[in-house]
């Protein structure tokens, strides 16, 4: 089966290059010039990654990505010419899991997000190795299998990246995670990575798994070098 | 100079505060003025109180000397006890003449009378001692005809020294032959006058330097406030608070200078909007133009990458065309890149994103990232990195792209040579040396290293794909950290690159804490050239 990758771009000849370039590499491609199509086409399409531009006429890529968290976590790659703090860090709030520079362009860096979203995405959705069981991080208990995160008891919807950023840091409870390592174990970035990039979805997981995000307890920070799961 | 450190003190307060300078200096002068004319006033009242004085002793003593001269010389006394007696009872009269004022007597026979002449004794007040009569006063009496010698003496008194006027003449006794009468003048009456004048004088000064004190703080602070003002005002403005300005009443020299001083703030803060005006139009065309170049650059590459993925379906001849698209357009891209970074340096938008990091993290990342390069130009590269952990705060994508650069130039001129890479920390600096041991470079060259689009070799082959832009980024980085990036060469011997970078941000650089080239270098360094 091959992969839908849905492809956000209001440049219509990058839309196209990139269209085409995207099928030669392998994929099948649904390409979106207008903002105000991709919910509903995403919604009977089921994409399994998202390639998002910032910049759209209409709708902003932002606000997309805030509407498709609303039903769906499939992976969001953000696309952008422009890697100013500010536009990236509200987009990772809104939920998109990952980013890619237009330029310079590496087309090897885009097959690889591409690579490691797919991947984050299917490991959620398929049955996974017999030896992984039941996690337990405070009042937090991980069902590996059954894709389960419960907060005292009460089920917990995240989305796969998020879901594999806690597992990766639950699987080793003794061990400190610097955020380059995260990069590295979640996302699959090399060396350049933009490690706002973990402390932002730190910070999206601890909004939902914490008791108080402020302070929290299932997802620690050990400063001056990453992060940890607490104390069971 | 007892106390150096205490007038050094002084000597200092005055430097800086002109109002203390001004009391200070106003009450030294009023109060060497004060001593002067204090000084004068004593004088004149000092000499005119003796002169008064004098004019009236000289004329007492005239009549004393008359009525006792008389009252010998009508005697008739024939015998010497009757002399005597007359003698003795001269002293009393006298001496009762001075009321509240005490005046001494005495009748001396003259040294330099005959002999055989009637030995009678000498009556003097009984109270007054031979000694306070000079002899020189004695000597220009006994010379003088009929006229009066004085001398100003000092007597003693009840309560110590009294000054004291003595006047003596020459007095015929009938049998007896020359006689010397003397009176001695207490002047302490004149004297107590003159000190209670001479009090007065004092107290009366000092009151006045007080007051001067007071009146020229009271006018200096009225003078200075204006300027007080004035400062805070423009400490204000310097600080950004560019709406500050003087209150500026009346037409005086103060109200003018408010004035001018208003008008000059007027003016700057219409360049500074104007200045920042410009910036922020700038920084938003770079932004613009990078955005609306990166989107059709990027389809150019993409086209290219699948020209140059399908290059065996093209036709043989337009393989190495299909190549060198591809290599021109990824070279024109960096290029691109780096263009418009500088040009937000230039345009000053450029905010660091910092955060307090591991230093040798950061090194480690940057080496990590140019092992396949150096790898590929067989250059080993040797890390001395010290054994403490080093946090500084810094951007480290901008750090490590920095690194990156010294590195892959190390590795380009390095000659396959090895390149040494040092960590060093000080309490509040850590710095970073690249040293490669290959081509170096020339005093010329080194002046030029920063300079943008320089190369210090134009025919030498290039392998990192370089857009000779990276040092001019990497110096703007290291000036965004408030850091120092510092270059040492040689021609044939190798060049050292140094990253010094304060370790909290804002923080100063005073001393880097590696030297350059570094003390622990694989060969012996001879001599080279520095350009900081």
């Amino acid at each position: 089966m091959t992969n839908k990758i849905m492809l956000v771009e209001d440049d219509e000849a990058l839309r196209t290059q990139l269209e085409r370039w995207l099928t030669d590499s392998g994929y099948q491609v649904i390409a979106v010039g207008d903002g105000s199509q991709v919910v509903d086409l995403f919604k009977s399409e089921s994409p399994n990654v998202v390639l998002m531009d910032i910049q759209l006429p209409g709708r902003s890529g932002i606000e997309l990505v805030r509407d498709i968290r609303e039903f769906a976590g499939t992976p969001i790659i953000m696309v952008t010419a422009r890697s100013e703090a500010e536009v990236m860090d509200e987009a990772f709030e809104a939920g998109a899991d990952d980013y890619f520079e237009k330029s310079p362009w590496e087309p090897e860096k885009l097959l690889a997000r591409i690579k490691n979203s797919l991947r984050v995405q299917q490991r959620s959705a398929e049955p996974v190795e017999a030896d992984s069981g039941v996690l337990k991080i405070g009042s937090v208990t991980v069902d590996i299998l059954g894709h389960e995160v419960r907060k005292n008891g009460e089920k917990v919807s995240l989305t796969p990246y998020e879901f594999k950023l806690l597992t990766t840091l639950a699987e080793k409870p003794k061990m400190v995670f610097s955020r380059e390592q995260l990069l590295k174990d979640v996302w699959n970035h090399s060396y350049q990575g933009d490690t706002r990039l973990v402390n932002v979805h730190i910070q999206r997981l601890r909004s939902k798994i914490e008791d108080d995000p402020d302070n929290p307890t299932v997802v620690v920070t050990v400063r001056g070098i990453g992060y940890k799961a607490g104390l069971n | 100079m007892k106390k150096p450190g205490l007038l050094r003190a002084i000597i200092g307060w005055l430097r800086r505060y002109i109002q203390l300078r001004a009391v200070v200096s106003t009450v030294a002068l009023t109060g060497v003025a004060l001593v002067a004319l204090g000084g004068f006033l004593s004088y004149s009242i000092g000499n005119g109180l003796f002169q008064t004085r004098l004019t009236q002793v000289l004329n007492e003593s005239q009549r004393s000397v008359i009525q006792v001269q008389n009252t010998f010389s009508a005697s008739n006394v024939s015998d010497e006890v009757a002399l005597q007696t007359l003698m003795n009872s001269v002293v009393p009269s006298l001496e009762s003449n001075s009321g509240s004022q005490q005046r001494l007597v005495a009748l001396l026979r003259s040294p330099a009378q005959a002999a055989g002449s009637l030995a009678l004794q000498s009556p003097m007040s009984s109270n007054l001692n031979l000694n306070v009569i000079p002899t020189q006063l004695r000597a220009k009496v006994a010379k003088a005809g009929s006229h009066l010698e004085y001398q100003s003496v000092s007597i003693p008194g009840t309560d110590g020294a009294h000054p004291a006027v003595v006047v003596g003449a020459p007095i015929q006794i009938p049998l007896a032959g020359a006689y010397e009468l003397y009176l001695v003048f207490d002047l302490q009456n004149e004297q107590n006058t003159l000190l209670f004048v001479q009090r007065t004088l004092v107290v009366g000064g000092l009151v006045s330097l007080i007051l001067i004190a007071m009146v020229s703080y009271f006018v200096t602070n009225w003078l200075v406030a204006p300027l007080r003002v004035a400062s805070d005002v423009a400490e204000s403005i310097a600080s950004g608070d560019l709406d500050k300005r003087l209150p500026a009443k009346g037409t005086d020299v103060i109200a003018n200078m408010a004035t001018s001083f208003n008008r000059m703030a007027d003016s700057l803060q219409k360049q500074i909007t104007k200045v920042t005006n410009v910036s922020t139009m700038q920084q938003r065309f770079v932004s613009d133009v990078s955005h609306e170049l990166r989107t059709p650059m990027t389809t150019i590459r993409i086209s290219g990458d699948m020209i140059f993925r399908n290059r065996d379906k093209l036709a043989p001849s337009l393989k190495k065309d299909a190549e060198t698209l591809n290599d021109q357009i990824i070279r024109f891209e960096a290029l691109l890149g780096d263009l418009l970074e500088l040009s937000r340096f230039d345009a000053g938008g450029v905010r660091p994103h910092m955060e307090p990091q591991d230093v040798q993290h950061v090194v480690g990342m940057s080496i990590a990232s140019v092992e396949p390069l150096a790898r590929s130009k067989g250059s080993k590269i040797n890390v001395d990195l010290p054994s403490e952990f080093a946090e500084v705060e810094l951007d480290s994508r901008r750090i490590e792209r920095l690194l990156r650069n010294l590195l892959a130039n190390a590795i380009e001129h390095g000659e396959g040579k090895p390149i040494d890479v040092h960590v060093g920390a000080t309490e509040d600096a850590v710095a970073i040396t690249v040293t490669d041991y290959g081509i170096g470079m020339s005093k010329e060259q080194l002046d030029r290293v920063f300079d943008r689009f320089w190369r210090a070799d134009p025919s030498r082959q290039r392998t990192s794909g370089g857009t000779g832009l990276g040092l001019a980024i990497s110096q703007e980085d290291a000036n965004l950290h408030n850091g120092w990036l510092q270059v040492w060469a040689r021609p044939n011997q190798g060049a050292c690159f140094r990253l010094t970078l304060p370790k909290v941000r804002g923080g100063a650089v005073t001393e880097s804490p590696l030297p350059m080239p570094p003390a622990k270098a694989l060969w012996d360094l001879p001599e080279g050239f520095y350009h900081e």
